[in-house]
Order: structure tokens, then sequence, then C-alpha cells
């Protein structure tokens, strides 16, 4: 009984939110004033014409995807040859080098914002999908590193060894052996990565001054002003940002849960 | 040949090397400074600003105990309800894969997303946590939440749980899924109710979930930057600043220098309370 | 022959990132980026949502003329105070910007962002007196654009209704006028308490007939006045007084919501200023309004009706590469007519002459023109923690925290900021 009871009310507290907001983009401010909780009177497509038209949100999501579609594979493959190294190093090599990683883990980046900003504006990265690119791989690289070495360290040495007696070099071993042993580990991490690097709002407000280079997050943090916090219409730009996330998450529920996850235990 | 390896991690730790701890490393150099940011000139001070922090800022000092009050609120929050819900739903069955599924969900959205669907539950006059209490008649709960000076910090705490209790349940599942059946059968045999086969099976065996968990919570809450100005606008409030922000704040004021001192002492503040949690963790195994 | 290249690379890439770092190793100081060209048209950065649509009207005018087409970068008020500086600076957004009267055009002017206008033969169709804002250290670095009225509006049909002939002239007046619209089932004062941005307009009026001097404000940032003091602990005294008459959680209350409940004819005041009319009506608000500023003292001592405040500081962006457009595109601006167009459509007086006011509200508030208004004081702090630190205060006080520990707090982030 209490469990039902107990369930029963976290799933209304995770729902209720989340039906408003959904309902709520079909209504208008005046309606959504008028009865918040229910299903919308007059449903109306007028927000989402508003908020895809006005706001060039299709070139804000085309940005958002282009950074993904690249920083994640980057990463990735820096990561996982990072890992590789740490796997096969000798022992005291292979700390100094996992520990230099690990120690970015600990610092969170509001705390090198500062001096990073200042660096990307002297480079003229700054206000450029390149330097957001650049500090989205740079940031996530210990987490990747450290999901990826965990995993790679737990492979067998003989597995690395009888192919390099077959005569094979640690690019070909790595390539044929340690990459695709290693799949589930990789697909985890990339799924960290995606959901990390599509909802970063502290560098694109940081990095970003051009409306026309702004990603999803920060264009929808924008509305704000835009709108004068019309919800209907800050409703719509959640529904409309978080659409693909979601969409993402109904078909590949166990990876998400299985990548995120590590991601935070690891990171 | 072994040495080869390090090719491998050559690019990564350029890139790292040159973007992550350089600057990291030069934020020291413009902490000793009063640099604005923009002028090309600019007055060494030397520890000046560092010990302004410490012990001369009340801005600072405000800030602190905000994200002191929400780390503590967080972890013991979000812990207790991600080891409940694990609990509830480490049972395999169709109903609680569903349920395991639909709490993991806000994971998902972007810190903005959560942000304005929490303003909207908090805003005091249209919003939706004052509305359901007039439905449900219990109009004397109502209150200014964010507007609230004392306890603003802790409704963000609120919103900040919603968001990752789901993630938390997670690492809580595959930490009782591995304690052995016959651990349980065990203590039933020693007439243990469902209580006592928490406390002695259940809690102990998931320590090292529950060292995780605090562990990745303490550091989340240090970046609760997005979530916050999302809530709160940009600048926050007294009652909803945090170190993150404050920096940022800082920066925007355009005291650069100042601002950078401000990140060394933010990030000693993490060593130190890390360092706690890890004594105090050790101290409880023990 | 592959590794070889490939060994090749990365020492070039190694080299390229050590020269690249050094360079930007040079430490604090020394000047930054070059000039960057916004991408496609002329950028124009202000933060006033509420007038887009009417600048698009303007845009469309000036492109038919000029050929140079115009985008509109908007940033929310308070954002745009405290990034704006950040991003004009980079060049890459605001050829042609604005900026808020007081701390933000000064540091836009020191940093170099801003050229200088002086001389330039628009400035002639400006009210001289009215566009002093935008001129520093002897030149005009800016023209401030509105001419706004930081001053309660009211929804004259329920202050009529509270059977009030005409505005109270004192303090006492004013709440009793308060009173009476609470017996009557209305809230009297709606205001943004949970708002940084908006919740310091109400200080403006609070303070001027309070203040020793008319720089009062400016002096506690220098030291000379402390909040402390008995003229602004009588200021916090008076927030504590209108404590039952804002909404409820008035602390929590955002800008919008505070609109909404005037617009509603919930509220009979809305305590920010003139700049919110085009927003009441947008929520289809049809009752008249006039301005009603809460007169702080006796009336002997009242030394002014109002307060109003020149700002919208047009400027051009000396990072940009598209000046000369942008220079023609506030050129544009200053023309009356065009200036009218502008003053029409989003409700608000402008600094340019001749204009010619057509819009009923604008026409109900133009007395207000020639009263005895002040220019607006929260302008005059230039560091924005000691501006945060003042405005907290009062929302702390009108929270329920007691003027004297509201101010001996504040007067000790400002000992530490200053």
């Amino acid at each position: 009984m209490i469990r039902r009871a107990v369930l029963g009310i976290y799933s209304l507290l995770i729902v209720v939110p989340l039906v408003v907001i959904v309902g709520g983009s079909f209504k208008t401010t005046p309606d959504l004033f008028a009865d918040p909780f229910g299903p919308p009177v007059n449903p109306t497509l007028g927000n989402y014409t508003t908020v895809l038209t006005g706001q060039g949100l299709l070139g804000v999501l085309g940005n958002s995807l282009f950074v993904v579609l690249i920083s994640v594979p980057v990463t990735l493959l820096l990561g996982s040859l990072v890992a590789f190294a740490v796997a096969r190093l000798p022992k005291w090599q292979s700390r100094i080098l996992f520990g230099i990683f690990a120690l970015g883990l600990a610092v969170p980046a509001q705390a090198i914002m500062i001096p990073q900003y200042v660096q990307f504006e002297r480079l003229g990265l700054r206000n450029s999908l390149t330097g957001l690119i650049l500090v989205n791989i740079v940031v996530t690289l210990p987490v990747a590193v450290f999901i990826l070495a965990g995993f790679m360290r737990t492979l067998p040495g003989e597995l690395y060894e009888a192919a390099e007696i077959d005569g094979a070099g640690p690019w070909a071993t790595f390539w044929r052996i340690a990459v695709p042993v290693s799949y589930p580990s990789i697909a985890a991490t990339a799924i960290f990565l995606v959901v990390m690097h599509w909802n970063d709002l502290l560098y694109p407000l940081l990095f970003i001054d051009d409306p026309a280079k702004r990603t999803l997050p920060l264009a929808l943090l924008d509305f704000q002003g835009e709108y004068l916090t019309e919800y209907p219409l800050l409703f719509t730009g959640v529904v409309v940002a978080s659409l693909p996330m979601i969409l993402a998450y109904a078909f590949l529920q166990r990876h998400f849960v299985a990548g995120i996850t590590a991601g935070a235990v690891k990171g | 040949m072994k040495f080869k390896l390090w090719f491998f991690a050559a690019p990564a730790l350029v890139l790292y090397g040159g973007f992550f701890l350089l600057p990291a490393v030069q934020g020291l150099r413009y902490a000793t400074t009063d640099w604005d940011g923009y002028s090309p000139t600019f007055t060494e001070v030397g520890l000046a600003n560092l010990t302004d922090v410490v012990s001369d800022d009340d801005l600072f000092r405000n800030a602190l105990t905000n994200n002191l009050k929400f780390l503590l609120a967080v972890v013991i929050g979000q812990t207790a309800l991600a080891l409940l819900l694990a609990v509830l739903l480490a049972a395999r069955s169709r109903a609680s894969t569903f349920l395991r599924a639909l709490f993991f969900l806000p994971t998902v959205l972007s810190s903005v997303s959560v942000a304005f669907i929490w303003k909207f539950v908090y805003d005091p006059n249209f919003g939706l946590a004052n509305n359901l209490l007039d439905l449900v008649g219990l109009d004397s709960w109502k209150s200014a939440y964010l507007g609230d000076e004392s306890t603003a910090i802790l409704w963000v705490a609120v919103a900040q749980v919603w968001f990752h209790a789901g993630q938390m349940m997670v690492v809580y599942i595959a930490g009782i899924n591995q304690i052995p059946e016959e651990l349980y059968d065990a203590a039933k045999t020693d007439g243990a109710g469902r209580w006592q086969q928490f406390r002695h099976v259940t809690w102990p065996m998931v320590a090292p979930a529950t060292t995780l968990v605090i562990a990745y919570t303490t550091l989340q809450s240090f970046k609760a930057f997005d979530l916050i100005l999302g809530l709160a606008g940009n600048p926050p409030r007294a009652g909803l600043d945090v170190l993150a922000t404050r920096i940022y704040s800082t920066f925007a004021n355009s005291q650069l220098g100042y601002a950078a001192a401000e990140s060394i002492v933010f990030m000693a503040a993490i060593a130190l309370v890390t360092w706690l949690q890890n004594r105090a963790g050790k101290a409880v195994h023990r | 022959m592959t590794t070889y290249s490939r060994r090749n690379l990365l020492k070039l890439a190694a080299g390229a990132g050590a020269a690249s770092f050094l360079a930007a190793c040079a430490g604090p100081g020394g000047d930054s980026a070059t000039k960057a060209e916004t991408s496609g048209d002329l950028s124009f950065a202000h933060w006033r949502a509420e007038d887009k649509e009417v600048f698009e009207q303007i845009i469309t005018e000036f492109q038919k003329s000029k050929g140079v087409a115009v985008r509109q970068d908007i940033s929310p008020s308070n954002d745009y105070q405290s990034t704006a500086l950040q991003k004009l600076r980079g060049g890459s957004i605001g050829d042609a910007f604005t900026a808020f009267r007081g701390a933000q055009f000064l540091d836009i002017a020191k940093a170099g962002v801003s050229t200088d206008l002086t001389g330039q033969s628009f400035l002639s169709k400006y009210e001289p007196s009215l566009i002093t804002a935008g001129a520093t250290g002897g030149k005009q670095y800016g023209v401030p654009y509105q001419l706004v009225f930081n001053t309660p509006l009211a929804n004259t049909d329920l202050i009529s209704k509270a059977g009030l002939g005409e505005a109270p002239k004192d303090w006492q007046g004013f709440l009793a006028l308060a009173d009476k619209l609470k017996s009557q089932g209305v809230t009297p004062i709606a205001w943004p308490g949970g708002d940084a941005a908006n919740a310091g307009q109400l200080l403006n009026i609070m303070v001027v007939n309070n203040a020793p001097t008319d720089d009062a404000l400016g002096k506690i940032e220098t030291g000379e006045f402390k909040v402390t003091d008995d003229w602004f602990l009588t200021v916090l005294k008076q927030y504590a007084e209108l404590r039952p008459y804002f909404q409820d959680s008035a602390t929590g209350t955002s800008s919008d919501a505070a609109l909404a409940l005037f617009a509603q004819g919930k509220a009979a005041l809305l305590a920010t200023g003139s700049f919110q009319v085009s927003g009441v009506r947008k929520l289809g608000a049809t009752f008249p309004v006039d301005l009603l500023a809460p007169i702080t003292t006796t009336a002997d001592k009242a030394k002014y009706e109002g307060v109003f405040n020149a700002t919208f500081i047009l400027g051009v962006n000396s990072k940009s590469a598209k000046q000369d457009n942008a220079r023609a595109w506030i050129e544009h601006l200053s023309d009356p007519a065009v200036a009218g167009v502008y003053a029409n459509g989003t409700s608000q007086h402008v600094t340019v002459k001749d204009v010619e006011y057509t819009n009923a509200d604008l026409k109900a508030l133009a007395p207000w023109l020639t009263r005895k208004t002040a220019l607006a004081p929260r302008f005059q702090f230039t560091n924005l923690d000691i501006r945060g630190a003042v405005e907290n205060a009062t929302v702390a006080v009108a929270g329920g925290k007691s003027p004297e520990q509201a101010a001996e707090e504040a007067q000790k982030v400002i000992d530490q900021k200053r």
C-alpha cells in the first residue's frame, strides 16, 4: 500500500508539470492564466509557428546538431586513445597519465571559465562554433577517459598480447581489438557526451555572442527576454528543445540509462 | 616500445593541457591583479584579492552559505529519495521497468528547460504550486517560493532533486541487484522484518553506491549554474546566489582579477568538502 | 611513409598549439582580438523586446531609403546589463547598440567601445538638456533616445473609484489612498519584487524627496553617505509601511506577473514606470492610465512630483566594420517623423525635438513632460554589486526584515565593494 502510494505520488510529481507544460504550449497566455491545469480549450498552434519561424530556431537546432556531431566523435576518439594507453602502459606511467585526466574530474568548468574566456578571446576562438566544439571536447575528456579507461583496464592483457604476437602494432591492436571489444562502454560514453554537449549552457553563454551561432539551451534562455516570460511560448521552446532528446531516450532507453549513469558515477 | 603509447595520448594531452590545465594555472596569475578584462593596463595587488574573498566579502560568503545549504539539502534529499525509489523498484516487473524509465526522464532534459518548468511551478501569482494548494484547500501553505529570501535556495534544491533523483536511483538499483539473495534469506530466517532487512542487509551492502551518489551529487551541487540562472535570472538575487553565479556576476561587473581569485577559493571549497566527505565516509564504514 | 607523415602532423599540431598557447599566455592587460564583422545585416543590439515590432517597421523604411538591412539582437534587460559590454567588445553584435544610463554607459565608453559622436549633425535634432547623459569627459559618446517616467502607473478608473479627486500630496495621503483601495478589494500596488531589474524602479521615487541631495545614491557609492543614515532609514521604513499594500508574495513576483495583475484591473498601481504602458495595452487593458507618485514627505518638503529617465543610449561600436551604416541608422532614428513612429508605436516619449505624440497614452502622460520631475537616481550607481546590495535591502524590508538590520547588512557590502 505504502509502496503504491509513494510511487503514485512521485509519478504525479514527474508527470503533472510535464503535462501542464505540453498542454500550455497549445494555449494562449490568458487561457493559461485562467486555467493552468485543464486541457487547452481552444488549442492553438500559434506558439509553435511563432517559436519556429520568429526565432530562427531551425538554424539554432542546426548549430546544436553540428556541435554535437563533431565534438562527440572527436572526444570519443581522443578519449579512447588515451584509455588504450592507460590500459597498456607500464603501471607507473599509466598512473601518471590517468592521474592527469582524473585531476580534471574534480575541477568544475565554472572554476576555470574566466581564464578560458580570455584565452579563447585572444586566440579568436570565441564566438565561433569551432571554439565551442574545442571547449566541449576539452571539458568532457576527463569523464570520457575515466569511463573508457575503467573499461579497457579490465580487459585481460592476453587479448592484446595475442594480437601483438601476430605482428600487429599498437595502432592495429587499438582498432582491431580494443575498440570493438569496448563497444558497450564506448556507446555508453557517446550517449553521456551527447546529453552533456546538447544541454550545455555555460560555454554557449560565455562564448557565443552572435544570435546566428546560438545553440538550443542559449536560445531557450534568451526566450525570457524576447517574450517577457510569456509562459506558453517558453513552454513551446521547452518542448521543441527537449523533443529530440526525449525521442532518442524513448528508443534507446537502456543505453541512455547506462550512459548517463556511467557518466554520473565516473564524472 | 611501450613509450609509443604516449603518442596515442598526445593529441588529447595537448588539447587538454592547453585549454584546461593551462587556463587553470593562468587563473592564479589573473588573481593577483585588478584587471578589469578589457583595459591594456592593470595593477598588481598581490594576495589582496584572495584575502578579500576569504575574509572581507559578504556577497561571496552569502553565496558560499547558499551553496552549502543547497548542497546539504540536495545531498540528503536526493540520496534518500533515490534510495527509497530504488528499494521500491529493484524487483523486476513490467510496472517497475516503466516507472524507472519515467523517473529517469527529467535527466535527459536541459537544465534551462527544467528551470523554466519550475519557474512556472513557483510563480506565486499564476503558478502551479499555489494554484494547486488553493485547489486542495491548503491556502495557508502558499508561499512566495523563490521570493522568500531565507528559503529560496531550498526551493531550487527541490527542482534539482526532481531533475536528478532518477539518475541516482539507477545507481542504487544496480547496487541493490548485486546483493546476493542469500543474505536476505538468512535475515528472514532470523526473523527480520522489512525494515530490519533494509537496515542490516541493504543499507550496508549499498555503501559503495552511497559513496558514489554522494560524491557525484556534491560536485553537481557546486555546478548548479544553469538551473539558477534559468530560475532566478541574471544576475540572481542574494537569496539565490551560489558560488558559480557569484563568479559570473563578478566577471560581468568587469572585475576579472577578482573573479579569478573567487574561482580559486571556489576550487579550494570543493576540495575541502570532498576531503571532509571522504573522512566522514571512512569513519562511517569503519 | 604514412607513419612518418602522421608523426609530422603531430609535431605540427604540437608546435602550432604551443605557439598559440604562448600568445594566449601573455597574462592580463593588452588589447584583444581584431575587428570582427557581424554576419550579414547591420546588428542593432538592445533590450526592448516590447519594441521589436515597431523597430521592424522602422527598419523596413530604413532599408527602402538606404538599402541597409538591420537585424535586432535583443537580450533581456538584466542580461543586457551584465553581458552587453563583453559582447560588444567582441564586435560580433551591436554595430549600433544601446546602453543603460549610468554604470553601463560609462563602462562601455571607458572600454573604448563607443565612438565619439560629437559634432554629428543629427545631434541638433535632440533636446540638448535630455542628452547630457550620453556625454562623458566632454565628448558625446551616445544619445539617449527614450524619455521614460520611472514613476508608478495608475489605473485611473480604480483611483477615482477610491473617491479621491486628485493625487495625494504627502505620505499620509498616499497611505490613506492605499488603505481605501485595499478596503475596496483592490491590490493597491503591484510590485515586481522578484525581478531585480524592475524591483529597483520603485526606489527612484522613494528616494528623490527623502534624499538630502540630488546625487545622494551616488554618494552612497562613494562613501559620503551611508544607507544607515537617517534619510535612507526613512526610505526603508516607508517600504515597511507599504508591506500590506503590495500584492501577496510580492518579493517573488516576476515583472510579467505584476504587469498582468495591473492589466487585469486587480491592482491599482504598477510600481515600475511608463515604459510598461505598451505591455499593459498588449494584455488587452482598456482603462485610462496616468502616473501616480507616492510623495514620501509632507507636502511642503516635496521637491519632486515624479521621476524621469533619459536612457536607451544609442551608440556606434568602435569595433564594428560597419560604422558608417550604424551612424546612418542612428541618424534615421533621430528624424522627428521616425521618432514619432517609435514613440507612438511603443507608448514612450523620446528625446527628439518636435515629435508629434498622437498615441492616447502619450497624450495622457504629456503633462508630465513639464512637471517637476527628478532624473532617476538609481542609475547613479556605477558598481552593480553596490546597486544590488541597496536594492536588495528594499526587497528584504518589503519581505519582512527590519529596516535597521537590512541597512546594516547592505552597508557592510557597500563598504567591502567600494
